[in-house]
């Protein structure tokens, strides 16, 4: 097990400075400078733009830039190009951020897609299995972002009150009890948005699980031994229909970062993904690379996780 | 069964807990009556969250709407574009001119033209009155002794990876005695006034060799066109005195002076700011403290659109300063590397400004809104809203759902969405022209395009009519010339090029292109074909592609389309070159130079006269305008390069987009009489169409008052 994890974690580190360096190079070969580095402003001079590029070290070769940028990671000096913020800061404030609406959306996801996708598979071919399933490829072929539009004109139009951005402005003053609600109110859309095509794509794979599970001989003998219903599907076949989705808890993390880029982007949400889309647009490379970098090592400790959280629930897997 | 039962009221209970939030939500309806406070703010979305909230640093829209409520410049436009007086109560523009001695040469009365010998021959002209046109404008004169000075000049030399690279070469200058003249105006003829005393030779063949050593004499071949600058045989030396306000004070309540002007400048020129707006100070020469509120500027040659650079924020030196600085880098604990490269561009002053103008700097969360409070210390009147608000929602749809339910007051309206507003009873909407204008540039350098007729019938053949009604809905107007229409600038005498596709057919087939067989133009067994491109993410950029290419076809030119991503498209094409036809627009300014845009000198790669326009005479007017201090003179000058220009067509200039602002009805202009009651007006615009320009007087009422 020990050994295990100490060669898992090691590889791992390895693929991490791969991972770095080949973002790097792509971040690097992608057309485009900076902005501050843009000549489009007609009164900036060769030389003017010259000392920019030399104190950004854009004139010293890709692989003295490499270790400039992992230099100033590690000793938390690395500064956005954009506005010379400091890069780990700002990251983290934008992940608190993104936090609630990513904790909301997971919690709607799973929630509802157990219920919606066990009972589809209990009552196959029912009305209430077909409707589940056409509504649910309906949700996973219209594109997110076009519901979400739709919904933000219904509930504007319909309620008359503001859904955009993390709050209502001009709330400062209100009571404590208002100003949470309020907040709570702006997480409801996006959240239910961006957790559409995740209901959509899970409760159909609950649903696959558990037919899978229903038809097998241990069911089959539960059923035999004359237990009842209820407890034959939520005990003998649900915690067996479970095992996988055991391990998609590790695939979660990395949803943390790229998960919602275009919600934020709709719903104007101060996000983590919109921070990072705004620095590809703008070629701030300290905060993509960043961003890149967490997100890969996020992913890497998903996939370690999710191992060992396999080993763990499933007996017939040994770690070594 | 628990685990059902767990199973069907999770979701309940969590779709219950978050829908049961939209009770404590306020509704437009009862936003103001629950929370009076919001009538006295000013919410304003935006696409773009600010950069950096320094004027001297920052590039962008967003930054600046920003810096320009929290700082005040020494200037600004009044509602006529006139130069008008914030932190200057008012200006003088006078000139010193300095002439060199030519020892080696004669004077036209035979005598060598040393320092004495011209200062006795400028004297007694002055006082004999033998030069009629000096009168009033010369004041005084006097000799000053030679001279010698060291200076660094900077070459910048394209490096192996084609990427500019700077060397720095020293330069010794030996400065023979020169007389120095005082005069009352700035006035780019005088020396030309003097040439009956001097002679017509005395400015030319100047012998810079005999005075100027360069140290590395590699380089000498290479710094050679910079030297005339360095030793000019005249030099004008324009002179602005600004009287400043006694009474403003920054928000921390430390008084303005003329120390924070002084540091202001410095602080664009200290090259560890690297601040985008060193080239509009680069003109001075040297920024003198005369007493605390004087400030006396002095520039190194002619360039009359310098002054609109004082229209720049005021930055509090007794914040940015070293000791501030130093004492900066100590609280943050930065290592020592970090240490050598701290500017300003690096302090935390950029999220939390502090300047003298009408608003306070209160928070800023990145990516989501701006808080600034208003100033009630204010010089000026206090702001009649007490909070301003500036949301960034990155999303075009998005702004219209927040404007109408009320969570924002103002946001940039897209013209398909302003015929909507205009139907609507509860608002109100303003439309102007604004400085940016459209145009198709032709590559004048492309054999196919070298005759101005050509260009003419290309845009003869464009209905710009059909462009502002079906792209721009209407929001926009024809234009003829390189000048934003609501300036003096602007020509409005030149008419428009017609649209006429039967008259550019002929004008073609005058050049000699004919018809051929398949319907194409054809000259010496060659078709009428370009390419014409511009850049992806502008919608009405590339209609208009297809608009040019099917209103050429018909006239039986074969025009090819494509767009390309903004960087490659500047990299590969317009910095280089290597175009025929693209549309592209310009954002202009307020001052008439149009040096960086048509001057022939301006043509190389990386320049913006990218389309290779070469004219003489547009070139000596541009030179001219550039260096004219009257008003008057430099709008007749303007109007005729507006004509030569026009003439020439070297780009068929389209049309000037309308900005169009749409507000709730509730907000209006309040005056304030004597006696402190309040009256309140519709809002209106400036003759320049800015509504914004009376910002200070906007409030929203309760009611939806009757005008």
């Amino acid at each position: 097990m020990w050994v295990f994890l100490l060669r898992a974690i090691l590889q791992r580190l390895v693929l991490l400075v791969v991972i770095s360096m080949i973002a790097f190079s792509i971040v690097h070969l992608a057309p485009g400078e900076p902005s501050e580095v843009d000549p489009a402003n007609p009164r900036m001079k060769p030389e003017d733009i010259a000392r920019i590029r030399a104190a950004f070290h854009l004139d010293e070769p890709l692989s003295v830039q490499y270790v400039y940028w992992l230099r100033d990671l590690a000793t938390g000096e690395l500064k956005s190009f954009k506005d010379s913020q400091p890069v780990l800061p700002k990251i983290w404030r934008r992940f608190l951020n993104s936090l609630p609406l990513f904790i909301c959306a997971t919690l709607i996801v799973w929630s509802l897609s157990f219920p919606t996708g066990i009972q589809a598979a209990i009552q196959r071919g029912s009305p209430f299995d077909r409707t589940t399933t056409f509504v649910a490829y309906a949700f996973i072929s219209i594109p997110g972002f076009f519901l979400s539009y739709l919904a933000i004109q219904w509930v504007v139009d319909l309620f008359n009150v503001p859904i955009i951005g993390m709050r209502t402005f001009g709330m400062e003053n209100a009571q404590p009890a208002f100003r949470w609600m309020d907040r709570l109110w702006h997480l409801v859309v996006p959240s239910v948005m961006s957790a559409i095509a995740g209901i959509a794509i899970l409760s159909r794979y609950v649903r696959s699980q558990m037919l899978e599970v229903v038809r097998q001989d241990y069911v089959r003998t539960a059923r035999a031994k004359g237990l009842p219903e209820e407890s034959v599907i939520y005990r003998h076949a649900l915690r067996n229909a479970l095992l996988p989705f055991v391990t998609m808890f590790g695939f979660l993390l990395p949803g943390l970062i790229g998960g919602s880029v275009i919600f934020e982007q709709i719903f104007a949400w101060p996000g983590l993904g919109r921070l990072g889309y705004e620095a590809i647009l703008a070629r701030d490379f300290p905060v993509i690379l960043t961003i890149n970098f967490i997100a890969a090592t996020l992913t890497l400790a998903g996939t370690l996780v999710s191992d060992i959280l396999y080993a763990v629930v499933d007996p017939r897997i040994r770690l070594q | 069964m628990n685990v059902k039962r767990a199973l069907i009221l999770t979701p309940l209970i969590l779709i219950a807990l978050l829908l049961q939030s939209y009770f404590w939500v306020p509704s437009y309806e009862k936003q103001s009556v629950g929370n009076p406070a919001r009538l006295r703010t000013y919410i304003e979305g935006s696409i773009a969250d600010a950069k950096i909230l320094n004027p001297i640093l920052n590039a962008d829209g967003a930054s600046s709407r920003i810096t320009d409520f929290v700082f005040d410049g020494l200037l600004d436009m009044d509602e006529n574009l006139n130069l008008r007086g914030r932190l200057a109560t008012d200006w003088s523009i006078t000139e010193k001119a300095y002439l060199l001695a030519r020892p080696e040469i004669t004077l036209p009365d035979g005598s060598p033209a040393t320092g004495e010998r011209l200062l006795e021959v400028l004297s007694q002209a002055q006082v004999n009155g033998n030069l009629p046109e000096l009168d009033g404008i010369l004041l005084s004169l006097r000799l000053l002794p030679a001279g010698e000075k060291n200076e660094t000049l900077t070459l910048v030399e394209p490096d192996e990876q084609g990427n500019p690279s700077p060397t720095s070469v020293e330069v010794t200058i030996r400065t023979p005695p020169r007389v120095e003249f005082t005069l009352s105006r700035v006035d780019q003829d005088f020396f030309t006034r003097l040439t009956p005393l001097l002679g017509a030779a005395y400015f030319q063949d100047f012998p810079y060799a005999d005075h100027i050593t360069v140290a590395d004499a590699a380089l000498r071949e290479k710094v050679q066109p910079q030297v005339p600058a360095l030793l000019p045989v005249a030099e004008h030396n324009p002179v602005i005195l600004f009287h400043l306000r006694q009474d403003a004070r920054f928000h921390d309540g430390h008084p303005f002076d003329a120390g924070d002007v002084k540091f202001t400048y410095e602080a664009i020129m200290n090259p560890r700011n690297i601040s985008p707006r060193t080239s509009d100070y680069e003109p001075i020469k040297r920024v003198d403290i005369l007493d605390p509120h004087t400030v006396q500027v002095t520039y190194k040659r002619l360039y009359s659109p310098a002054i609109n650079a004082w229209m720049m924020g005021i930055l509090p030196e007794h914040l940015l300063n070293e000791a501030a600085m130093g004492k900066e880098m100590a609280e943050r604990g930065l290592s020592d590397a970090a240490r050598a490269s701290f500017g300003m561009r690096d302090s935390q002053f950029n999220r939390q400004p502090l300047g003298t103008g009408p608003f306070r700097f209160v928070e800023w969360q990145g990516d989501e809104f701006i808080h600034l409070i208003r100033n009630e210390d204010y010089w000026e009147r206090a702001p009649e809203y007490e909070h301003y608000y500036f949301r960034v929602i990155p999303e075009l749809l998005t702004q219209e759902v927040e404007f109408k339910s009320g969570a924002i007051d103002a946001y940039g309206v897209q013209p398909h969405q302003v015929a909507r507003y205009k139907q609507e009873e509860a608002y109100q909407s303003f439309s102007s022209l604004g400085f940016g204008y459209s145009y198709i540039g032709y590559n004048n350098r492309n054999p196919l395009f070298a005759d101005k007729r050509v260009r003419r019938a290309l845009g003869m053949a464009i209905n710009v009519d059909e462009i502002i009604t079906y792209l721009l809905y209407g929001e926009g107007e024809q234009i003829t010339g390189p000048y934003p229409r609501q300036t003096e600038w602007y020509n409005p005498t030149i008419p428009p090029i017609p649209y006429d596709p039967e008259g550019a057919q002929r004008l073609l087939e005058e050049v000699g292109w004919q018809r051929n067989s398949e319907g194409w133009l054809e000259k010496d067994g060659q078709v009428f074909e370009f390419n014409l491109i511009t850049n992806n993410g502008n919608l009405i950029r590339a209609n208009i592609m297809t608009i040019a290419q099917d209103a050429w076809k018909n006239i039986g030119v074969k025009c090819n389309t494509q767009v390309f991503e903004w960087a490659v498209f500047l990299k590969d094409f317009v910095n280089t070159g290597s175009f025929d036809a693209v549309v592209l627009g310009w954002s202009m300014g307020i001052d008439p130079d149009l040096y960086q845009i048509f001057h022939s000198s301006q043509a190389g790669p990386q320049q913006l006269n990218f389309v290779g326009y070469t004219s003489p005479e547009a070139d000596a007017l541009i030179v001219r305008i550039r260096q004219e201090y009257d008003l008057d003179q430099q709008r007749a000058l303007a109007h005729r390069l507006h004509q030569v220009i026009a003439d020439d067509q070297p780009y068929t200039f389209l049309y000037v987009g309308l900005a169009t602002r749409v507000l709730d009805k509730k907000i209006v202009l309040v005056e304030r009489a004597a006696d402190g009651r309040e009256r309140y007006e519709k809002i209106y615009p400036t003759k320049s169409g800015s509504i914004a320009f009376y910002f200070n007087k906007w409030r929203k009422l309760e009611f939806t008052p009757d005008f």
